[in-house]
Order: structure tokens, then C-alpha cells, then sequence
């Protein structure tokens, strides 16, 4: 009740204050525009992601070259952020290391989701006996403490930077598979599927052509959350040294030399600029991802 | 409520009989066994067959892998934790020794998160939209951002390294030091996790305040006459409080275990390193039990909560 | 609708992309490399011969290209040592142009392979290096500076053609790295690596050499070479320093010569001291083991007269079979029949009041000092003696030189096989202990100055496999200068000064106060940082730079028998990465 007087209430105002509905036609995406928060993740989030992406258009180095004459060097003309203990430059190294950071948290949201989204999709609207035995299985694999179970998993897989995406996705489907259950679940009763039944459509078309993309909202937001979560799993892991191969330039392993008192005293920047880059892309996902529930959630005014 | 409560910790011995098994796979799956960490590598080539052979008897990791964990498991039922591979200690023993420095810190972060959260939402809610509010979003903000061991080394940096007002880490400076000597080395730390707690229940005391402010009862207590300050508090913070218990609730396992990476970075001696190193060890009977709680943990604070929820929300019922 | 879906699609694309390119970036450029060596005409893998090549064996049908010595000549010379020791290592370290630290042992005639890029070049070249082999390299430490090394040395390979990619062990360490192969002259390789970081804690010189005997239980990686065998057979036949020397010299230069392996840098050790404290002119020297310290003389300016160190138990105290003396603890609580001075040579006796070695090496006779007894005051015997050399036989994990030594002793085999009851090398008169063995073992006198005496009446029922388990190390009994007092795991532990001992000292420590660490103390810079720490010792180069910036505290650096080293697998094996 309240909500819609509150809704009602803001809609009067703004059409007696002359500001009806122009410009873009899309509501979700005219929220989105709307949100400044939002609209500025995004602009953070797609200029890190550009760098990393385009990163030898940003930098002459290689984030592996070794150069022995120039070490622990403090930022300078020639090295922006600076070099590390061996001589590499520590710009090209946050670039370089993005994109595998940011790979693995995308690469392992996208798999995670895909596998709870998908069953999440069938349980959720056939139920029966696969629903009770992937919903315990999730119920397991959700009863240990997050960093228990990868812990346990890194030390029998071996560390590698697929296992770890491995590893992230076995952990972080059950919560998509959650999500995407109760919304399935939701949406089943309502008309238009009982119509598709009716016309003798498929179950699995059903589920996935006209009822999945009614939860593309949820789904999405969540995409984004897991990915800022899985960044930052990648660089606590890295930073026990468990994450990924120390070899490999990571946001996480450029920030495991810190734990050197020496390092975090006197060459602060090894560790805090890249500190700062993730904690902004972090943000600007964050930010992205609100934006996008606002967006989606269609109980708030647009 | 008995029998809800009943069936639900009824439930939870297959759970764990299923979860154990899966535990005590994972670090059979896992390569080598406790013998090369036992014995470096160098002196190991040096071993006979027959000594080795002599060796994993003793230590029982000859038996087949379901004898083993049939063995584990009787010692369980029996009370009896088993014994640390590499030191023969009761794994009761070290978990006593471990426990009371990661309740220290996760309980001082807990009640700190769940405090200046609670106050924090709250205060942002009724100043909805003010500078006070965005301040707090902001803050809210960079506690889900900043990964807490960054946060840890900046602030080392800061009060350790170049203030020199706090010590860079360990628990205590030497022996028999009370809780107030303490403080020092503990208050880093606890902030530092709490830090990063708090955002969470910020976030969550904030909507579900606004949430219940907005509701009809509330009117109907200001149409009453009664002051502002007492709506808000009396009606409107207790309905609010429910998701914010929950949230908490769910933090409880943190007791055990939640603290692996706050632990590591200021060297804490808690259930946290001693995990890491049991698994990275393959300390087979400590990972069990270390694991074992804390899974035990999550499922029991889950029926607490449901409990807690269905008190303080009359709507709830128990099903 | 649809913009929204083209704009989730963009968003899903980008991202995309960077996983692809981040995971596809995780091998650095080494494989684009390679470009500087010219694949030679012929392109045979691994054909050898050539002048440099004078040792026997069939490794010529060899196959593996590190067969060849010029190839493994190119790798040494593709390296400069000295700037790696110049700015990783700080010059905390010493480059090593042999296993042996340069002093009275060292051969200074040896071939050294200085950095020359060029003359690797060459000798791939010569060789018919094939260019599209990547060699396997493997390390077992977990820590940054391992990796930092590997990197580099991995860019100096890069440079001269050679492809190297580098992975870390996990799991049976020993049985992925020194398990020798069946036939020792023709292989085939019992393991997969073509290279193998590691590290060479050596005792003695023995250490570093008697791996590359063909009948070593773990020599991997080098086939039987002409003559070499007979030359390690030479320096474990003799008692006498001179003669050691002379014959360790000449493995050197055999070794060298066909570089049977690669070493890169000598670790040093680095002392830690407090103002505060006082050592009454001690000489530091090797603290991986133990030495006379004369730390009863030992002086500290604190009202408690307490000294803070760090080897505190974490879960035990470390029994002494693998590491005799690495922890402050195991040295100062338990004695040893013999006294070793700083450079670990034995001196006079410590139980022992006396000791005489055979004019043929073959008997050690030691004389107990009169009424020695143990911490809580049972009285410490002969009967001690010989049991601390049967439970060393029968532990696991005992050191190889400890290990040779116990095997030496006659009666050890049928002992060990149980045909007899007890060790019949071992005679006792009263105080008066005759240890005799069945050919010489170069090390006894050495074996005796480290390993120390256990208590029978605390550990005869003990199971000697699972030793390192048994209660008596949670709080163990000794007979040394200092007895343990208070234990609390993973915490603390106090020693006391124990008034029984047989000597007494000038020094006022009453009490060590020992902060609970493993082998590599995390808190040793906050503790030290903190003016908790007088004493400590430690390999890492990083906490020696710390430390040395405290005003509070100084560093004392000691040359250790410690090398860091490649093993070149020159067995014929398949290429690893294909």
C-alpha cells in the first residue's frame, strides 16, 4: 500500500513539475542512466577493463620482463608505479595481472552461473527427485565456511589457475542454483505458463525460452556480485599464497610481497596502487550491480 | 517448537555423516600423505622401504581408506578426537590451545560489526538521503571493496610501521599477559575484521529499517501522538532487527575458522593458521575435526536463527 | 527490450575477452622466445660426443639433450650469479662456483662457468641444442624468493635460446624427485624433470658429494661416471682432514668438470643479537647445528635475567634424529657425548669426560663423566648411550650422515633386521662406552658432537617408528645446560638454568623465554621490532635486512654448509612438456 502511495505521490510530482517521460524509452536501462552511482561504476569498470584488455596500448613493458639493474625503483618517468624486487615494472604488472584476476572472477561467476542457472531452471520448475537431490547436494556444499572448502579443494586440486576457476565454480553455483530455483518457482504459477502447458509446449522450452528470461534480472545482478567476490577470493587466496602460481602477475600476488615488512614499510608502491585498482574495480561492480537491481526490480519507480 | 527444533538436529546426522565422509575424501584425494611432511625430502630418500612401511603403520595410514574413516568416525561416536600426525597431541588439545584467540578476535568484531551496524543503518535510514547517509553508504561501501587483507597491511603500515603506536601483529608480548595488556595487539585486528562485517549489516539494518518505517503500524503509532523518537525506536527498530539478527546469526560459524585470512596477516595464533597448516600438513584427524565443527557450526547457528526469527517475528511459524 | 539485451550482451563480451586473454596470459613470453638459437642442420636431439665429453656410459644414445656437457656447460655460463646475489639476495648471499663454500675444502682450481651469454650460444650451438625443447624445471620451496629466482634465471635461459618452464612439487617430494633409476649407467630416468631446484643442508662435505655415487640411494639424475665412485669410495675411507680434503678436492673438480650438477649460491646464516645481551666473546658459527656457545657465561640486562628467543614448540619439540640442532631448544636441553666449536669441528668432551679414536678408525672408546644424571635426576648411564644408537637406527627420518655412521657400527645390519637383540658394536665397562665399527666412517667423531644422548627410561617403551609422536616431546627430559620449564603450545616455553649440570658458568641467564615458531619464524621481525627477541638466527635475507635497519639489535653473519643448486637429470627421458 504505502509503497504505491509513495510511488504515486513522486509521479504526480514530477509530471506537475513538468518532467514527464522523455529521452530513452527503456525503462531498465533509463533507470540504470538514472542512477549516477551506477553510471559511474560502469565508467570505472570499463576504463579498468579497456587497460587491462588493451594493456600493451598502456605500457611498453611486459608484466614477466626481468630487469635486474632496476630494482625496488620508486615511480618515476620511466616506471609510473614503479618496479618490484626483480626489476619488473609494476604498471604493466597490475595491467597484465588484471586480466587473468579478472578472468578467473568473471570466468568462474559465468561457469558458476551457468550451472546452478541451468539447475536451478529444471528443478525449480519440473521438482521430483532431481530437485531434492541437487537441492542437498547445495545444502552440503553450502554448510561448510567458504574459505573451509576452498582450502580443502586448492590443497587436492593443486594450484593451478583453472583449478582455482574450478574450484570457484563448484563453490559458487549453489547460491545461483538457489536464486534461480525460487524464482522459477515463483513464476511458474502464473497464467501465461499454464497457457504454454496448455498449447502442449515442452517443459524444457517452456522453462528456458518464456520463463528463464523473466529472471534474467536477478540473475544478472548476481553475476556481478559473484564476480567483484570471486576478485576478491582470488587475491586473499593469492595472498595465503594458495591462489594462483606465484609466477603468474595476479592482483592478488603482486599484493602477497607486502607481507615483507620491509617491502610494506619502505616500497609502498608494490602494493598500494594495486591495492587501490582492485578495491575500485571491486566498487564499480558493486555499484554496476545495484544499479542493475534497482533497474530490474520492477517494485521501484522508474 | 521442541519438535521443530528436534527434527531439525535429527536431521542434521546424516548431514554430517554425508559431510565427513566428504572432508576425509578430500584429503585422501589429496597428493602424498603425512609422512612427506613429516620427514624432509632429502632425509626421506635416505629411508628404507621397510622403514617407511614401519612408519605408516604406526601412524595407521596403512589401513584401507574406508577402515580409516570408519575408525575416525568410531573414535567420534566414542568422544575420542584422535591425535595430531605430526605430533601425537590430542587434537582436543590444540583446538583448546587455538580457540580461545580466534573467539577473542571473532566475538570483539562481531559485537563491534554488529553494533556501529546496527547504529550506523539505523542512523542512515531516518536521515535517509542526508550527508550523513551517503557518508555511511560510502564507508559501507569500501568495508565490501577493500579486501581485508589489504586493509590489514594498511593499517599495519600505518599504526605498526611508521606511527609505532600498535604492534604489527602476534597475540601477546610474553606469557600470563592479561586481556588489558593484550588489547594492543588484539585491537588491530578486531577492527580490521569488524571493519569489513559491518558494511554487511549496515546495508541490511538500513532497508529493513526504511522497510518497516514505511509500514502501516507506524502511521498508526504517530496518528496515536507518540513521540517521533519512540515510534522509530519502540515499533520500528524491533521489526528491523530481524534481518539483522539473521545476517548475524549466519556470521556465527565465524567462530571457528572465519578469520583464515585476518589470522594470517597479523599472525594471530587462532583455529584459522592452524587449519591452514593442517591441511597444508594433510594433519588427516586435525582438518576432520577443525572442518567438521565449523560445518557443524553452520547448520546449527541456521536452526538457531530459524528459532531466533520465529520469537521475534510473530508472523514466522515454524514448519 | 532490446537495447538492454544488446547492452548485457556488449558487457558479457567484454568480459569475456579479458578471461580469455588473462588465462591465456598466465604463460609469460617464454614460449615466443627461443629465436636466438638457430636450429642446427641436422637437428639430431641430443647428439653428443665432442671434445668436453670424457666420461664413460652409454649416455651418448642418450635421450635427453642435458646429457650433452656442453649443454649443461651453456645453462651455467647463461646465468649471472653475481648480479642475482647483488640484488635479490641484497649480497646476503655468496655466489657458489662449487657445493663446497670457499675456504680450506674448496678446489680454487675448478672450472667456473662466469656469466658469458655468448659462449652459451656457442656451445648450443655446437651441441645441436634442439630449439623446440622446453625444459621441465621443478622447485619444491613456496616461497616468493624461490619464484622471484626462478623467473629470473628462467629470462637468463630465455635469452640464450633455451625454453624453460618452470612448475612446483606437490605431494611425495621424494619419490617425484630422488629415486635413482634401476640400470645407473643406460637410465632410463626414474623421474620426469629435466632440472630440480633444491637445497643442500650438508653436515659435512660428504653430503654434497656421495649423492653422486652410482650406488647413492638418491642420485636421480647422474649416471654412473668413470671413476667417480672410486674417488667418493676415496674420502669416506679416512678419518684423517688432510686426506679428506685432498680426495673431496678432487671430486670437485669432477663434478665441475662435467658440471653433474649445477651450483648457484652459498646461503650464509644470519645471528641475531640484542643490545642487551652480553655473549662473553663467543665465536657465532653455523647454528643449523650445534656448537659450543658457552652460553652459561652469557650475560643479559634485564631484571629477570631472561633471554627471548624464538624455536618455541608449536606441537612438540623436534626430536633430534633428522635435525640435531636447527632449534635453540633441542641444543641447549639435550648434551652430547663430544663438543663441536663454531665451524663444527669436534673439540674435547662433553658427557664424555675423554675419548679416544683407534690408531685404524675403526673404535671410538668414550669415558662418561662421574655422576651425570638426567633433569629429573634419574642418573644418565652408559646404558643411555647405547640405547640413544639403537633408537637413532631405528627412528625415521635420521640424517644420512648420522644414518651412514649408526650403519657403520658393527652388528648394525643384523640389529636393524632383528636377527640380533641388541647392537653388538656397542660395549660397555662401567662409565667406559666402545663404540666399534665395521670399516671406517668418516663422520663419527662429527655424528658424536651433534646427535645427543637420549633418556632410556623415558623412551624404551616408546614406538621408535612413530618417535616423533610419542608424549615424552611435549616436555622432554635432558642433560644439558638448561631444562624445560613451562610449555604452553603453539605459545611459549621457558627453559630454566638446571642447577645440576656439571659445569657452571659466569653468565646470569636464569631463564629462556622462547616464542613458539617453526623452521621460519613469521613473527621473528615483529618480535625483534617488539625488543622481544635476544637472541635468534635465521636464512632469510629479508628479515636480515629488517633486522640490521633496528638500532636494538645486530647481526652476526656465518658461513653454513649450505648450497643452492640445479640437478641435471642426464638420464635418458621423455621431454616432460611437449
Amino acid at each position: 500500500m504505502s509503497s504505491l502511495d509513495r510511488k504515486m505521490d513522486r509521479i504526480l510530482k514530477r509530471e506537475e513539475s513538468g518532467k514527464g517521460r522523455r529521452g530513452i524509452k527503456n525503462r531498465t536501462l533509463r533507470k540504470i542512466f538514472a542512477n549516477k552511482l551506477s553510471i559511474a561504476g560502469f565508467v570505472i569498470f570499463a576504463g579498468i577493463l579497456f587497460m587491462c584488455v588493451c594493456a600493451p596500448l598502456f605500457t611498453q613493458y611486459s608484466s614477466t620482463k626481468v630487469d635486474l639493474r632496476s630494482i625496488l625503483q620508486a615511480p618515476s618517468a620511466s616506471h609510473i608505479f614503479g618496479t618490484d624486487k626483480i626489476g619488473r615494472d609494476i604498471w604493466a604488472r597490475i595491467l597484465y595481472g588484471g586480466r587473468v584476476s579478472i578472468g578467473v572472477g568473471f570466468g568462474s561467476a559465468l561457469i558458476a552461473t551457468v550451472i546452478g542457472v541451468s539447475l536451478g531452471t529444471i528443478c525449480g520448475y519440473k521438482g521430483g527427485w532431481l530437485d531434492g537431490v541437487v537441492m542437498k547436494l547445495s545444502e552440503v556444499l553450502m554448510a561448510f565456511p567458504q574459505m573451509i572448502l576452498v582450502l580443502i579443494l586448492v590443497t587436492v586440486t593443486g594450484q593451478s589457475l583453472w583449478n582455482l576457476i574450478l574450484i570457484f565454480s563448484v563453490t559458487g553455483w549453489p547460491s545461483m542454483y538457489r536464486m534461480a530455483r525460487s524464482q522459477m518457482l515463483s513464476i511458474r504459477e502464473e497464467e501465461y505458463v499454464q497457457a504454454l502447458k496448455a498449447f502442449g509446449i515442452g517443459s524444457m522450452r517452456i522453462a528456458f525460452v518464456h520463463m528463464l528470461p523473466n529472471a534474467i534480472g536477478p540473475i544478472f545482478v548476481n553475476v556481478t556480485l559473484s564476480t567483484a567476490m570471486f576478485i576478491l577470493q582470488e587475491a586473499s587466496l593469492s595472498f595465503l599464497g594458495l591462489g594462483v602460481p606465484l609466477e603468474v602477475a595476479t592482483w592478488g600476488n603482486i599484493l602477497n610481497v607486502a607481507q615483507d615488512l620491509t617491502i610494506l614499510k619502505d616500497a609502498p608502491w608494490i602494493w598500494l596502487p594495486t591495492g587501490i585498482v582492485v578495491t575500485l574495480f571491486v566498487v564499480s561492480i558493486n555499484f554496476i550491480g545495484d544499479g542493475l537491481r534497482d533497474a530490474t526490480d520492477p517494485s521501484q519507480i522508474g | 517448537m521442541a519438535t521443530y527444533t528436534l527434527r531439525k538436529v535429527l536431521s542434521l546426522i546424516p548431514m554430517m555423516l554425508f559431510i565427513s565422509f566428504l572432508i576425509y575424501l578430500g584429503i585422501e584425494l589429496m597428493p602424498g600423505d603425512a609422512v612427506d611432511f613429516l620427514i624432509p625430502p632429502d632425509a626421506l630418500a635416505t629411508m628404507s622401504a621397510e622403514q617407511l612401511n614401519a612408519m605408516r603403520e604406526s601412524l595407521g595410514l596403512n589401513d584401507p581408506f574406508l577402515v580409516r574413516y570408519l575408525k575416525w568416525l568410531g573414535g567420534l561416536l566414542q568422544g575420542e578426537f584422535g591425535y595430531s600426525i605430526q605430533s601425537g597431541v590430542p587434537v582436543a588439545t590444540l583446538m583448546k590451545n587455538h580457540l580461545p584467540a580466534t573467539i577473542e578476535l571473532t566475538v570483539t568484531a562481531l559485537v563491534f560489526s554488529s553494533v556501529f551496524g546496527v547504529l550506523f543503518g539505523v542512523l542512515s535510514a531516518l536521515k535517509k538521503g542526508s550527508l550523513i547517509d551517503q557518508v555511511f553508504s560510502l564507508i559501507g561501501m569500501a568495508g565490501v571493496a577493500i579486501p581485508q587483507f589489504l586493509l590489514g597491511l594498511i593499517c599495519i603500515n600505518a599504526f605498526a610501521l611508521h606511527l609505532n603506536i600498535l604492534p604489527a601483529g602476534g597475540r601477546m608480548a610474553s606469557a600470563g599477559q592479561s586481556f588489558v595488556e593484550r588489547l594492543p595487539y588484539l585491537l588491530m585486528p578486531a577492527l580490521v575484521l569488524g571493519f569489513s562485517l559491518t558494511a554487511g549489516v549496515m546495508r541490511y539494518a538500513r532497508s529493513s529499517m526504511l522497510d518497516s518505517m514505511g509500514r502501516d503500524y507506524m502511521k498508526t503509532a504517530r496518528a496515536k501522538g507518540i513521540p517521533e523518537w519512540r515510534v522509530n525506536l519502540l515499533h520500528g527498530l524491533r521489526t528491523a532487527l530481524t534481518p539483522v539478527v539473521v545476517l548475524i546469526g549466519f556470521r556465527l560459524p565465524m567462530l571457528i575458522g572465519g578469520a583464515v585470512v585476518i589470522e594470517e596477516v597479523f599472525q594471530w595464533p587462532g583455529i584459522g593458521s592452524l587449519f591452514v597448516n593442517a591441511v597444508r600438513s594433510q594433519n588427516t584427524p586435525l582438518v576432520m575435526m577443525i572442518g567438521f565443527f565449523s560445518v557443524l557450526l553452520v547448520l546449527i547457528s541456521s536452526i538457531i536463527v530459524d528459532i531466533v526469527t520465529a520469537f521475534l517475528d510473530p508472523r514466522i511459524k515454524l514448519s | 527490450m532490446k537495447r538492454k539485451k544488446l547492452f548485457c550482451l556488449l558487457l558479457a563480451a567484454a568480459m569475456l575477452v579479458t578471461l580469455l586473454a588473462g588465462c591465456s596470459g598466465d604463460k609469460p613470453a617464454q614460449d615466443t622466445a627461443a629465436n636466438a638459437s638457430q636450429p642446427a642442420a641436422d637437428g639430431g636431439l641430443g647428439e653428443t660426443g665432442g671434445s668436453a665429453q670424457t666420461s664413460g656410459g652409454d649416455a651418448q644414445t642418450a635421450g635427453t639433450p642435458l646429457a650433452d656437457v656442453r649443454v649443461r656447460q651453456a645453462l651455467a655460463y647463461a646465468i649471472d650469479i653475481d648480479a642475482i646475489v647483488e640484488t635479490l639476495f641484497d649480497g646476503k648471499a655468496e655466489k657458489a662456483v662449487s657445493f663446497t663454500a670457499p675456504g680450506d675444502w674448496l678446489n680454487t682450481e675448478i672450472p667456473v662457468y662466469e656469466y658469458n651469454p655468448e659462449k652459451a650460444k656457442e656451445l648450443l650451438k655446437e651441441a645441436n641444442w634442439p630449439s623446440d625443447y622446453t625444459l621441465d624445471v621443478v622447485y619444491y620451496y613456496d616461497d616468493q624468493q624461490t619464484v622471484d629466482l626462478m623467473t629470473i634465471i628462467g629470462q637468463y635461459w630465455q635469452e640464450v635460446g633455451v625454453k624453460a618452464q618452470f612448475r612446483k612439487l606437490e605431494g611425495d617430494l621424494a619419490g617425484q624427485l630422488w629415486v635413482p633409476p634401476a640400470d645407473m649407467v643406460n637410465g632410463p630416468a626414474a623421474v620426469k624433470w629435466d632440472l630440480a631446484y633444491a637445497a643442500v643442508a650438508a653436515l659435512s662435505e660428504s653430503e654434497f658429494y656421495n649423492r653422486f655415487a652410482s650406488t647413492a640411494s638418491n642420485n636421480s639424475s647422474v649416471p654412473a661416471q668413470d671413476g667417480l665412485d672410486e674417488l667418493i669410495e676415496r674420502s669416506n675411507a679416512t678419518m684423517d682432514t688432510d686426506e679428506q680434503k685432498a680426495a673431496f678436492k678432487d671430486i670437485q673438480q669432477f663434478v665441475a668438470e662435467h658440471v653433474l650438477a649445477m651450483p648457484l649460491y652459498h646461503q650464509v646464516c644470519f645471528i641475531y643479537t640484542s643490545n642487551d645481551l652480553d655473549t662473553a666473546g663467543s665465536v657465532f658459527g653455523n647454528d643449523q647445528f650445534s656448537y659450543e656457545k658457552n652460553i652459561l657465561d652469557w650475560n643479559i640486562n634485564r631484571d629477570d635475567h631472561t633471554m627471548y628467543t624464538n624455536g618455541g614448540p608449536q606441537e612438540f619439540f623436534w626430536y633430534p634424529m633428522v635435525n640435531p640442532g636447527y632449534m635453540l631448544s633441542t641444543e641447549l636441553v639435550f648434551d652430547k657425548l663430544i663438543r663441536a666449536d663454531s665451524s663444527l669441528n669436534p673439540t674435547d668432551g662433553m658427557l664424555a669426560e675423554s675419548y679416544t679414536v683407534s690408531e685404524d678408525g675403526l673404535s671410538i672408546e668414550f669415558v662418561l663423566r662421574d655422576g651425570l644424571t638426567w633433569h629429573d635426576g634419574e642418573p644418565l648411564t652408559a646404558e643411555d648411550v647405547k640405547f640413544t644408537l639403537e633408537l637413532m637406527l631405528k627412528a625415521p627420518g635420521t640424517n644420512a650422515v648420522a644414518s651412514e655412521t649408526m650403519q657403520a657400527i658393527t652388528g648394525a645390519a643384523d640389529f636393524m633386521s632383528g636377527a640380533a637383540g641388541d647392537l653388538a658394536g656397542v660395549a660397555i665397562d662401567g662409565n667406559t662406552i666402545t663404540v666399534s665399527f665395521d670399516k671406517v666412517s668418516a663422520n663419527a667423531l662429527l655424528v658424536f658432537s651433534q646427535w645427543p644422548v637420549l633418556p632410556k627410561h623415558c623412551l624404551e617403551n616408546a614406538d621408535p617408528a612413530a618417535l616423533q609422536q610419542d608424549p615424552f616431546w611435549q616436555k622432554p627430559i635432558g642433560s644439558g645446560p638448561f631444562m624445560v620449564d613451562e610449555v604452553v603450545l603453539n605459545n611459549y616455553a621457558t627453559l630454566k638454568r638446571w642447577d645440576g649440570y656439571y659445569k657452571q658458568g659466569t653468565g646470569n641467564i636464569e631463564t629462556i623465554y622462547m616464542f613458539a615458531s617453526g623452521e621460519n619464524d613469521s613473527n621473528l621481525v615483529i618480535n625483534a621490532t617488539a625488543g622481544k627477541i635476544d637472541y635468534a638466527w635465521s636464512k632469510s635475507t629479508d628479515e636480515a635486512k629488517a633486522i640490521e635497519a633496528l638500532d636494538s639489535m645486530s647481526v652476526n653473519v656465518a658461513n653454513i654448509r649450505y648450497t643452492r643448486c640445479f640437478y641435471i637429470n642426464q638420464f635418458p627421458h621423455e621431454a616432460n612438456i611437449k
